[in-house]
């Protein structure tokens, strides 16, 4: 069942930081890991996951001395979860 | 949050989808305190003009020199961003172009004032009044939607004044439109 879904977002997690992403300008990596609730390792291998496939764009930079991850969805990201949404949405109305 | 996706249903990925817009909304964050640094600087700026004109002092303009360190705080801020700043809503960038504007709006006027005499008052308190109503609607806070009001209705006041009174509605303009707001801010805040 739901075969067709995008299996990049088709996943808890990787959804989850999409959604995110998708209502905000930009995230950082303790943002996205609270409101995700899910542990650095885990976090850190999905959102390179999304980065490889082009879906958001990490930016590493440094605030103060502390290392600074900030994400931000992409083009084509917006659309991957556009399209996830509207497939999604004829499986409910099925 | 698992990985696992094997067992994922619709309704699991809407409820997903649905729990996490929630959890990014949230209020775009507003800070009282660069409404009352500004608030209060233009007001002692604002007076003290009004003094210094009425106890004919040659150079009253001098006092706007007290502006300088909260310039030189608010870019040093900007620059450095908001520590606490985890996420960045869409409306949160846009009202901080909008003040960024604001301020260059705001310093090419009183740069190139000189060329209109700084006749500078009313105009001046017009344009404040864009971005503190629009702030005020971005964080749903009537208070602030007044000021906006204020400023404007100030302004207009200001055109039909003699110049040192322009300086009294400017500062009555700033208790309204920045300090009176930016207090209640702070107690919603605490």
């Amino acid at each position: 069942m739901l075969n067709d879904l995008d299996p990049l977002l088709h996943s808890q997690l990787r959804l989850g930081i999409m959604s995110l992403l998708i209502s905000l300008e930009s995230a950082e990596f303790i943002f996205l890991r609270e409101k995700t609730n899910s542990t650095a390792g885990n976090l850190s291998v999905q959102l390179d996951k999304l980065s490889e496939a082009g879906y958001i764009k990490i930016e590493k930079s440094f605030k103060g001395k502390k290392p600074l991850t900030t994400c931000k969805i992409t083009r084509k990201g917006i659309k991957a979860f556009e399209d996830y949404v509207n497939t999604l949405k004829q499986y409910i109305h099925k | 949050m698992e990985t696992n996706s094997e067992k994922l249903s619709a309704q699991q990925s809407l409820d997903i989808i649905a729990d996490m817009i929630d959890q990014a909304k949230g209020s775009v964050q507003q800070n009282s305190f660069y409404f009352l640094l500004w608030g209060w600087t233009i007001l002692i700026a604002n007076l003290g003009m009004f003094s210094l004109i009425k106890l004919h002092y040659e150079y009253p303009y001098a006092i706007w020199l007290i502006t300088i360190p909260p310039w030189l705080y608010s870019l040093y801020q900007g620059y450095n961003r908001d520590g606490s700043a985890k996420s960045v809503t869409h409306l949160g960038k846009i009202t901080v172009w909008l003040w960024l504007s604001f301020g260059i709006v705001i310093f090419t006027l009183v740069v190139f004032g000189y060329q209109i005499n700084f006749h500078l008052n009313p105009v001046i308190l017009v344009v404040s009044a864009m971005p503190t109503l629009l702030s005020g609607i971005v964080i749903k806070f009537k208070p602030l939607i007044v000021g906006g009001i204020v400023f404007w209705v100030m302004g207009i006041i200001c055109f039909m004044v003699p110049t040192d009174i322009q300086y009294l509605v400017g500062a009555l303009a700033i208790l309204g439109g920045y300090i009176i707001p930016g207090y209640m801010l702070k107690t919603k805040q605490a």
